[in-house]
């Protein structure tokens, strides 16, 4: 098959699994609301006024790094209960393609997280268009890190069961003990590089950046304090997961 | 050309327990345009060969061709030329048989009126119809089996394996799949299908092997295996036999908790006197593939499944 027809198949697996899934489960759709709704709930009660954008861009990752958790709950789910993954792979359309029509799908669940989140974002930190622009490529960005992650996770699990607390340690890790939901300043500057063992923290501090917010120095690894460094950090993370997902991923079974 | 070509496959499973040995260096073709059946009980390896046929699974060694090019050297010209039901898939939650026939389709390249048209033969086919705006979910296990079927059937793939295609229909809706089956036989796929229903393998297969442990017993037609028992009638007995006892009159073997022997026409009425005597039920029948199979593998084909099917 040709990359046109590649991408029509991506863009299929999208529309069936992603948006019909979405339109047909309306309580899905109260559940992704619901989630970070109560987050920001809880920052416009426990957060400083001054602390309160960073706590709503935090929530734009936290929806953005959960499409992973996502990812790796359906694809494992389809593989394992389903065997539709067999199904779709045994056929014309690449792994890779199945991978990224899983991943839009992701994404079709988290836009309407997205858009509550960058909506709350222009009333607290009022942005302009370029900025905003560059949110959406951090978006994109971070959706893709979490996803070839989520997926190289689904590949590992032989049954259902070990998904939910590997899923727990993983997202819950990615999410909130980084500088996601709070400036990376608060933590102490001679370990701050330490926040950049979790591969979130370059996108957050790439979220923060975009939207106009104040930086923050990494004393010890200076590389890391640019936009550059921290853009060419994710995207390595980015295509190293992709890579090993797709070294590894077990479409033979050993 | 052949169609398929397995040399000295095997494969281990390396489990807490040990190693099993699903398949141990089986051999076997299957021509262009066959339909062919694997008929083995649970367990006997049929679903193994089929996921490294279709490149899900490893082999531990051996080697596998599919129209000549090797599986594990080419998986993506492979794949291109094949279909797979794989034993217990299910489809969708959310999506009804037209959408995943539809939507399966045009994920494989077609286009969207090919897609629709093929989706509207294969519904009326596999009597899909009054369900074909129903959401996977609200139908029943076999309706879902049918559309799992009818899916990867519609893409008339040059070779498709069907591992038991048929399990948990009901016998309406297993000769309504065979007719699909062999129609797209008739248009020039490649069919490897699994089954433990003996009248599947008989009726639908135009070869079979049987498969038991990993190894393959017997291959050839299902009317040769049959003529390979040399007795005419069976009889099996509920109880209040021993094996000893039936010995004398021909082959005795364990089946679904009673016994069955092979006999001739005239040592019949002596039995069934005897078991009237002993007040014991018996049930006469012609030999046929089941018996066939027992000769061969010395065990029932349901034999390992609870609940099994008292014919
Ligand atoms: N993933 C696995 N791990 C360990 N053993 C397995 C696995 N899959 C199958 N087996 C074992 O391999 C043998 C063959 O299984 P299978 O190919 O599924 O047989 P069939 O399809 O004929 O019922 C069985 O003993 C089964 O228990
Ligand atoms: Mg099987």
């Amino acid at each position: 098959m040709t990359w046109r027809t590649q991408a029509n198949a991506v863009g299929r697996i999208c529309w069936f699994n992603g948006i019909l899934g979405l339109l047909r489960s309306p309580l899905v759709f109260v559940a992704l609301f619901l989630t970070p709704l109560s987050f920001l709930f809880f920052l416009l009660v426990v957060a400083p006024r001054a602390e309160l954008p960073y706590g709503v861009v935090g929530g734009v990752l936290f929806s953005c790094l959960f499409t992973g958790s996502g990812m790796m709950n359906d694809c494992a789910y389809l593989r394992l209960e389903r065997q539709m993954q067999q199904v779709f792979i045994t056929s014309p359309l690449r792994p890779i393609s199945w991978v990224l029509g899983m991943a839009l799908s992701e994404l079709m669940f988290t836009i309407p997280a997205l858009v509550l989140f960058l909506g709350v974002l222009t009333l607290v930190k009022p942005i302009g268009p370029s900025s905003f622009l560059a949110l959406i490529g951090v978006i994109l960005l971070t959706w893709l890190l979490a996803s070839s992650l989520g997926f190289l996770l689904s590949t590992f699990f032989r049954t259902l069961r070990e998904i939910w607390p590997i899923g727990m340690v993983v997202f819950t890790s990615l999410s909130v003990l980084p500088p996601v939901f709070y400036p990376l300043a608060a933590v102490p500057a001679s370990i701050r590089w330490v926040a950049f063992l979790s591969p979130s923290t370059f996108a957050s501090q790439l979220a923060v950046n975009a939207a106009g917010l104040a930086t923050t120095p990494v004393p010890s690894l200076s590389v890391l304090s640019s936009a550059a460094g921290q853009l060419i950090g994710l995207v390595f993370l980015t295509l190293t997961f992709i890579a090993v997902a797709m070294w590894l991923a077990r479409w033979r079974e050993p | 050309m052949e169609a398929l070509t397995a040399r000295a496959l095997s494969k281990n499973y390396r489990t807490r327990q040990g190693t099993v040995n699903a398949l141990d260096r089986v051999d076997m073709t299957i021509g262009k345009g066959q339909l062919f059946g694997f008929l083995g009980r649970n367990g006997a390896g049929k679903t193994t060969f089929i996921k490294i046929a279709s490149g899900l699974l490893l082999p531990t060694s051996g080697t596998i061709q599919l129209f000549g090019l090797d599986v594990l050297g080419h998986p993506r010209e492979v794949r291109e030329r094949i279909a797979i039901v794989p034993q217990e898939g299910k489809p969708f939650y959310h999506l009804t048989p037209r959408e995943h026939i539809e939507e399966y389709l045009r994920v494989r390249g077609a286009s969207a009126e090919s897609a629709k048209s093929t989706a509207d033969e294969l519904l009326e086919a596999m009597g899909l119809v009054p369900y074909s705006h129903t959401p996977a979910m609200l139908l029943s296990g076999g309706l879902q089996q049918r559309t799992l079927v009818a899916m990867v059937l519609a893409t008339g793939a040059e070779f498709l394996f069907l591992d038991e295609p048929t399990l948990g229909m009901d016998p309406f809706a297993r000769r309504q799949v065979w007719e699909v089956v062999r129609r797209t036989v008739k248009r020039g796929s490649t069919v490897l299908l699994t089954t433990h229903y003996l009248d599947e393998a008989e009726q639908l297969t135009e070869e079979l092997a049987v498969i038991e442990g990993g190894h393959v017993l017997y291959k050839g037609t299902a009317e040769a295996l049959k003529s390979k028992v040399r007795r005419e009638v069976r009889l099996h007995f509920a109880g209040g036999f021993t094996a000893r006892e039936l010995e004398p009159y021909g082959e005795v073997y364990p089946e679904r908790g009673g016994l069955t022997v092979m006999t001739t026409r005239s040592r019949v009425e002596e039995l069934t006197r005897v078991a009237l005597e002993r007040r014991i039920g018996v049930n006469v029948g012609p030999v046929t593939l089941e018996e066939a199979f027992l000769t061969l593998v010395g065990r029932s084909i349901e034999e390992d499944e609870p609940g099994g099917a008292w014919a």
